[in-house]
């Protein structure tokens, strides 16, 4: 009976899609690219904070770079016209990820704070994810990683180092909105306030392009800066429904 | 004391006739081993019907019902949001629905198989190994003696190359 | 399609197969155990030894990249479930529709199908980043209180893989009771031991006849819809993602037929090779090749029409991504291959038009080959060159297999050879009661004397 009941209750509740409007939070960032200098400061910001792998010349050729967030460059034109524009592309932590359906151990999933995140220790490696991903943003562990000493000396206590086999990609450093969140939860239940937490790329920008937050608090400053008329969203086309905006004044 | 009677055939017309006179003498638990499946026996030894086929729809029907509950059943024990779809998907869970059907019809096949032809049986039984390479044999348990004696006529009167004798003791 | 098989095989009695069969089982000669050493040795050195090596480093000893993260292993496991599935799905077809040219080779082509699945099946393990891992795509209640997730077409692969490795397990089995019947009367020993356990006590009575026709005939039903099912799910690994070039509704239909079409090159290949190694001439004739060859042929058509649909709805979509895709797959880094694979799927495969090249052995071994060379090319292409270029410019890259990879691959048709020559030895490779069934069945006359009774 409380099987059967319980089966019945959950049919009624999940049978309709669009249960990401009940989210605690709905983090979001904001890129302008009109700030965007191309500097990679955010690259290496995240590099450090993150733990991500230093993989070497040699794997660098074969074609297998480790980085949550890179800065893509496009050249339009030839050589004295040429024209130089740049796009930082991390995990777009989609509503409607392809990556997370196809994950048959259900490693990849979307959390109570509209994050698109990565699950190590469930990982299988069949990278089925990083296929299935339009941006090429989740990175896969080769081998396992070393840092040369004294370099593992500066490690991030707070975010696992990862082993081989597994698929990594940016989180919207979870650990700091976790630990925002703790934070808020100890200081009178409060819910995380607009400007309490930011990930490492945002941080480290020195003009201000990144702007992170959470889009349900209106009063954010990135819900004033998704909501600018020059925001679009990388490969919209798709609907995937990413939680990344960028900003572009188009050339008229 | 129970014996049985059996005949070795060259060619399946014959063995089928002479099975014909032994269940017209009044024969009963009639058997017919060949090499090959051969044509006309139920004309002889009557209808068959095999239970298989409802083994198969229950297995496909209880492996239909399980698939979609085991996909379902999980999806809803432990909610999991996965590229914004609904928790219980229905598209994909039918494929696995599909799956589980035809696997549990496969396996319920079988076991329909083996329960009906009471396989599998490793007790001694009526067995002449020629019948698995190019005899046709008939048999049929006999009473006594005399029994005998009448189904070994009936046998050679249809052109037996040979009739034994399989015994109680010999099994 | 009642034909009868060729002259030559109505000249044999009932004992003569039954001798033959026997002997290829009893009687092994020096050839047989130098060919199984080698593909034993073979399967060690080129496969495993270099799977162990890939464990232990990661699987960075292959040759995936940022964007090209899958690689050979994934085309080799399509190309083998491709493989699998002329045997069982071509013989259940076959059995419904009646076809009596199928019964001699039927049991090989089973086989094949089991072994193929086996092996894809290992590649999954050799694919994946944790293959220790692996049980927990396996939907088993644990402690952990997580289940796979059903959603997933990775998920369904597994669901039915699963489903296609019992159930042909259980039709080439279920189809060779009376065979190991009757080879348990002619073997003594440990043999005679197995036999008798692998036959269940079958005596060949008219009601075992009456429940495994129809319990054949049934499972028979149920496959043929399953294998379809298979490939269209392995096709939807691909067609589910949203990557040009791969997102595409023909998927399904490209990859059943491709694979029957690879499946039946492999079948004539196995089919030649058994035919001179075991002495099965006469059971193996050119009849079987002329229908193959048939079947070939129109499969080969089905395939060239298809690949014309995929290059015409990547043009007509009239989307920058699809134009880039379908660029780079007709004249860019790998476009060699693809027209090699055009070369011997399409092009060389017209041949077989003529009645001469069916029924020549030796040209139509080549052909089957070639066939197979280009289907392994059409996957390896799938992947390497839709992984190539997807939609930002920036993430663009190519794939090269590395000698690890190349090594499994090869190690792989060698881990299969050595499980067909395990089989050989132990099931009857032509079905005895099949071939018989074709035969006339003995008339009646009444002074025959009794041909040798066996003992």
């Amino acid at each position: 009976m409380s099987l059967f009941s319980r089966f019945m209750d959950g049919w009624r509740k999940y049978r309709k899609p669009g249960y990401y409007d009940e989210f605690d939070y709905h983090w979001t960032m904001t890129i302008d690219l009109d700030k965007c200098t191309g500097c990679e400061a955010c690259v290496t910001a995240c590099q450090a904070e993150n733990n991500i792998p230093i993989v070497g010349e040699e794997e660098i050729a074969k074609g297998r770079e480790m980085q949550w967030i890179r800065v893509e460059r496009y050249w339009e034109g030839e050589y004295p016209n040429a024209k130089l524009s740049f796009i930082p592309m991390m995990c777009q932590h989609c509503d409607a990820a392809p990556c997370e359906t196809v994950c048959p151990v259900g490693a990849t999933y979307h959390n109570q704070d509209g994050l698109n995140t990565q699950i190590y220790n469930r990982c299988i490696g069949t990278r089925a994810c990083a296929v299935y991903c339009p941006y090429e943003v989740r990175y896969f562990n080769y081998y396992d990683h070393e840092w040369d000493s004294p370099l593992e000396q500066q490690l991030n206590p707070e975010v696992t180092v990862r082993g081989k086999g597994v698929m990594e990609k940016c989180t919207f450093c979870i650990q700091r909105i976790r630990e925002a969140k703790d934070v808020a939860k100890d200081d009178d239940r409060r819910r995380v306030q607009d400007g309490d937490v930011q990930p490492a790329c945002v941080q480290s920008c020195p003009s201000k392009a990144l702007v992170f937050g959470d889009r349900k608090d209106t009063e954010s400053q990135v819900y004033q800066s998704m909501n600018d008329p020059r925001n679009y969203r990388v490969l919209d086309e798709l609907n995937t429904d990413s939680s990344v905006f960028y900003l572009k004044k188009v050339d008229a | 004391m129970t014996s049985n009677v059996v005949g070795l055939f060259h060619d399946p017309e014959s063995a089928l006739t002479a099975a014909g006179q032994l269940k017209g003498a009044g024969f009963e638990s009639l058997e017919i081993m060949s090499p090959v499946p051969i044509h006309g026996v139920e004309e002889v030894l009557g209808k068959k019907k095999s239970v298989i086929k409802n083994f198969t729809f229950m297995g496909a029907l209880i492996g239909g019902i399980s698939g979609f509950a085991l996909a379902a059943g999980t999806a809803i024990a432990w909610p999991h949001p996965v590229g914004g779809r609904p928790i219980i998907t229905m598209p994909p869970f039918l494929i696995i629905t599909y799956e589980l059907t035809i696997l549990f019809g496969i396996l319920a096949t079988v076991l329909g198989f083996f329960i009906s032809s009471r396989l599998p049986a490793f007790r001694n039984r009526v067995y002449v190994p020629e019948s698995a390479v190019d005899k046709f044999v008939v048999t049929a348990p006999c009473d006594d003696a005399e029994h005998f004696k009448r189904a070994e006529a009936i046998l050679n009167d249809a052109g037996a190359e040979q009739v034994r004798e399989i015994g109680g003791s010999d099994l | 399609m009642h034909r009868p098989m060729t002259t030559e095989t109505f000249k044999l009695g009932y004992n003569d197969i039954h001798d033959d069969v026997i002997r290829s089982i009893v009687k092994t000669g020096p050839k047989y155990y130098i060919a199984l050493a080698t593909a034993g040795g073979t399967t060690l050195l080129c496969f495993f030894f270099p799977w162990f090596y890939q464990l232990y480093y990661g699987i960075g000893a292959a040759g995936m990249n940022h964007p090209g993260v899958w690689g050979t292993y994934l085309a080799s496991f399509i190309f083998w479930i491709g493989l699998s599935h002329s045997g069982t799905l071509l013989s259940c077809v076959l059995h419904l529709t009646n076809s009596s040219w199928r019964k001699a080779m039927y049991r090989s082509a089973e086989a094949m199908t089991l072994f193929s699945l086996v092996v894809a099946a290992t590649y999954v393990m050799v694919h994946v980043g944790r293959p220790w891992f692996i049980h927990w795509a396996v939907p088993y209640p644990n402690q952990m209180e997580l289940w796979p997730n059903f959603r997933s077409p990775l998920m369904f692969d597994v669901m039915a893989i699963a489903t296609y490795i019992t159930g042909s397990t259980i039709f080439i089995y279920m189809g060779s009771i009376p065979d190991f019947a009757a080879v348990r009367d002619r073997t003594s020993g440990w043999r005679n031991t197995m036999y008798t356990l692998l036959s269940l006590g079958w005596r060949g009575t008219d009601k075992e006849w009456h429940r495994l026709h129809w319990a054949y005939t049934f499972l028979a039903v149920l496959i043929i819809p399953l294998a379809v099912s298979v490939h269209s799910i392995v096709s939807w690994d691909f067609a589910m993602s949203i990557v040009p070039s791969l997102h595409q509704t023909i998927f399904a239909p490209y990859f059943v037929v491709g694979a029957i079409y690879s499946g039946t090159a492999g079948i004539v290949t196995v089919m030649f090779v058994l035919r001179k190694s075991m002495g099965f001439e006469q059971y193996i004739t050119k009849l079987h090749f002329d229908n193959l060859g048939k079947l070939l042929l129109v499969l080969s058509l089905i395939w060239t029409y298809i690949n014309g649909v995929e290059l015409f709805t990547a043009w007509y979509s009239g989307t920058s991504e699809e134009y880039e895709a379908l660029n780079y797959k007709l004249f860019g880094y790998y476009s060699w291959l693809y027209w090699e694979m055009i070369i011997f799927c399409a092009v060389l495969p017209m041949l077989m038009f003529s009645t001469r090249f069916r029924t020549s052995f030796v040209p139509m071994l080549i052909l089957s080959i070639a066939i197979n060379i280009g289907m392994y090319t059409e996957r390896f292409l799938i992947i390497a060159t839709s992984l190539s270029r997807q939609y930002l410019p920036d993430a663009w890259g190519t794939y090269v297999p590395s000698p690890v990879e190349i090594s499994i691959m090869l190690g792989s048709f060698a881990l299969f050879t050595t499980l067909f020559l395990v089989f050989v030895k132990i099931f009857p490779s032509v079905s005895m009661y099949e071939v018989k069934e074709t035969m006339a069945t003995p008339k009646m006359e009444p002074a025959a004397p009794a041909a040798g009774s066996p003992a």
